[in-house]
């Protein structure tokens, strides 16, 4: 097992690098500069390049940012705002995306497996019909379109909840934005859990576990819901990420000073640093999630940690 | 029991002409389907139109095309044409004004209260009708959603069937040759699906010039990892089985084992993917063009629709909704029919 995991961990932090010298050099083709200011004559430009180190070969400059960055120096804003360490750009927009994000996922897990265990243990009911509809609606119907209805009925005709985001109201105003991101993943979450539940249930375990005497809660939660468990995991894992950094028009509709607009700024002003500090810790969260999911099967399954370690 | 007293009772039977001739009885004959070969797209074909959902669907999508390639035509009016003296004009519709809906009349919120006005009375257009009503520069909604719908789908389209191609390729390539080939094709994928798809989809966006064929790369470039991994899987299972095998061993190359000999047994999944990655390139697409990436203006697309007529949502809500409404149900109507399709494909599958 440990084996396993320091492989997993030594190949994760190489495509990380991979991952982070292809932005670089997505980053070199892009046309224009950042220092696109039309008062600037080139001898001024030359000098702005040579003091951010960006008339060195690109492969220098590659290294020298990763040195930099095990530091925790992502380096400065050309742009968007001008030299400002990036570290702190993104250190207030990156805790609002993640608990917004946050919340919704747990939202929408939480509602999801109710559903999808409802429609399961009363299959074929008007239960199950109910589930079907509302997690084929959840799929088919974009999260921004959940959270322009919301915005509309709940903000501006009930005056319910704020309809853009403020910090002074942090949990009033995540609330809408927080229900429309969590959609997707109710839905998703509620088809898994019914489909895997349905074959859960119909197993000979649970036959013997409840010719056993085992029955209500005990029987659902600690024999039928845990086998469901693998699957759905597998489902949630990348939900996770997209969520926690940003739905960017989620983020638009109701005006958060999140992640992903920071994102879509940088890219429109050439702002190279923040766009390579975004993209990274996005690749990063993923690989740490689809990791820690990696290893989490073996926790809920003893029988993929014994399988594991045998390779 | 019966019959053999009764034929043991009577006297020895004496055959008569009518004995050989035909009864005629062609259509009182049952003859037994249910063990009989069928062929498989047959059977698929059956079991697909069996489900309510999945031919809903599947209607909503052809209706939704019909007119996405009428519905620009059916009035005077063009995607473009603007007229500023016309703007923001609720809809109105010739038959259904008399019945007090699509009058042309809309509530105007104001601090004081609601209040119900209709512009056409007011700026005396009689003989004026926008269906869906007219935009913020006096287009008509009517022509731009079904116009918007026409390029979302072929956008939708191209990008999957291109996916398909790509996607399918790479995976039954890694998948057949296995060892060392698929351990590098998979690390290469891996680095791809870590990079955030906003990020490739903005940047080549700014690299090319915005527009149809840019998007269309794009979400070429952005979706094609998940078909090849189901491409693959199909792949692994397959290729140890003996029909490979014996082709191998009548000389056949690894090219033509890979498309003339496995992709025919594999292209149910293939479709049904594609048939998921349609709602999938609508939605990304909607998103990019609600971000300020999509189609430039004057042509328009679902989602720049959209974001146009977000910008007026709290004041004209009847902006916003056509296309909202043609979106999703655009989007559950793929969702349907892939459904419905992959469960015909595969009978044995377990319910999804």
């Amino acid at each position: 097992m440990k084996k396993y995991i320091l492989k997993r961990i030594v190949t994760s932090v190489f495509t990380l690098l991979a991952i982070l010298l292809i932005l670089f050099i997505l980053m070199q083709l892009m046309p224009g500069s950042p220092f696109n200011d039309e008062k600037l004559n080139n001898d001024q430009r030359a000098a702005l390049y040579a003091k951010y180190g960006l008339n060195q070969p690109v492969i220098i400059q590659f290294f020298k940012y990763v040195f930099n960055m095990l530091r925790g120096d992502f380096g400065v804003s050309y742009n968007i705002s001008k030299n400002t360490p990036i570290a702190q750009l993104i250190q207030s927009r990156l805790p609002i995306s993640i608990a917004i994000g946050g919340a919704a996922v747990a939202l929408g897990a939480f509602v999801g497996l109710i559903l999808g265990v409802t429609a399961a243990l009363w299959h074929d009911t008007v239960w199950d019909t109910v589930a079907t509809i509302i997690s084929v609606i959840g799929v088919s119907v974009p999260s921004y379109v959940f959270a322009l209805a919301l915005s509309y009925q709940f903000g501006f005709q009930w005056r319910l909840f704020p309809m853009l985001f403020s910090p002074q109201q942090m949990v009033a105003s995540s609330v809408l934005p927080s229900i429309s991101l969590s959609m997707f993943t109710m839905a998703s979450i509620a088809r898994f859990t019914r489909s895997e539940m349905l074959e859960v249930l119909g197993s000979d375990y649970m036959l013997l576990a409840e010719s056993k005497g085992i029955s209500g809660p005990a029987l659902i939660f600690r024999h039928a819901l845990r086998n469901a468990l693998i699957p759905i995991i597998t489902v949630l894992a990348p939900l996770i990420v997209d969520l926690m950094t940003g739905s960017l028009v989620v983020e638009k509709i109701f005006a958060i000073p999140g992640v992903g607009s920071l994102l879509v700024n940088a890219i429109q002003s050439n702002d190279y640093n923040v766009v390579i500090a975004l993209s990274f810790i996005y690749s990063a969260m993923y690989i740490i999630i689809m990791l820690a999911v990696d290893i989490l099967y073996g926790v809920i399954d003893p029988r993929i940690r014994l399988s594991k370690s045998e390779a | 029991m019966k019959k053999n007293a009764q034929t043991a009772d009577m006297t020895a039977y004496v055959p008569t002409a009518a004995d050989f001739c035909l009864k005629n009885n062609a259509g009182e004959i049952a003859i037994d389907n249910n063990f009989a070969a069928q062929s498989f797209w047959k059977e698929v074909f059956i079991r697909y139109f069996r489900k309510v959902s999945a031919v809903f669907g599947l209607v909503m999508i052809i209706l939704i095309s019909v007119m996405a390639v009428t519905g620009p035509g059916m009035n005077k009016y063009s995607y473009s044409e603007q007229n500023l003296l016309q703007k923001n004009l609720a809809p109105r519709v010739h038959a259904l004004e008399k019945l007090g809906i699509f009058d042309g009349s809309e509530n105007m919120h104001t601090t004081t209260g609601t209040k119900k006005i209709n512009y056409y009375t007011e700026n005396k257009l009689d003989n004026v009708y926008y269906w869906f009503g007219s935009d913020n520069f006096g287009r008509d909604i009517w022509t731009r959603t079904w116009s918007g719908a026409r390029v979302s789908l072929i956008i939708a389209v191209a990008a999957a069937v291109i996916d398909m191609i790509i996607g399918m390729s790479y995976g039954l390539i890694s998948g057949y040759f296995g060892g060392r080939v698929d351990m590098v094709m998979q690390r290469i994928l891996e680095i791809v699906n870590g990079i955030p798809r906003l990020v490739i989809v903005t940047l080549l966006l700014l690299i090319l010039k915005p527009g149809m064929v840019t998007i269309i790369i794009a979400l070429m470039l952005t979706e094609w990892v998940g078909m090849s991994r189901i491409a693959r899987a199909e792949m692994l299972k397959l290729k140890e089985q003996e029909f490979v095998l014996a082709s191998r061993t009548l000389g056949a190359g690894s090219f033509f084992i890979i498309f003339r000999e496995v992709l025919p047994n594999i292209i149910g999944p293939i479709i049904t993917q594609v048939m998921f990655s349609i709602p999938t390139a609508i939605f990304t697409e909607a998103f990019l063009s609600f971000v300020g990436l999509g189609i430039p203006v004057p042509q328009c697309s679902l989602g720049s629709l959209i974001s146009e007529g977000f910008n007026s949502f709290t004041t004209h809500p009847y902006q916003i909704v056509p296309p909202i409404i043609v979106m999703a149900l655009l989007m559950l109507s793929f969702n349907l029919a892939a459904d419905g399709l992959r469960e015909a494909l595969d009978p044995k599958l377990k319910e999804v």
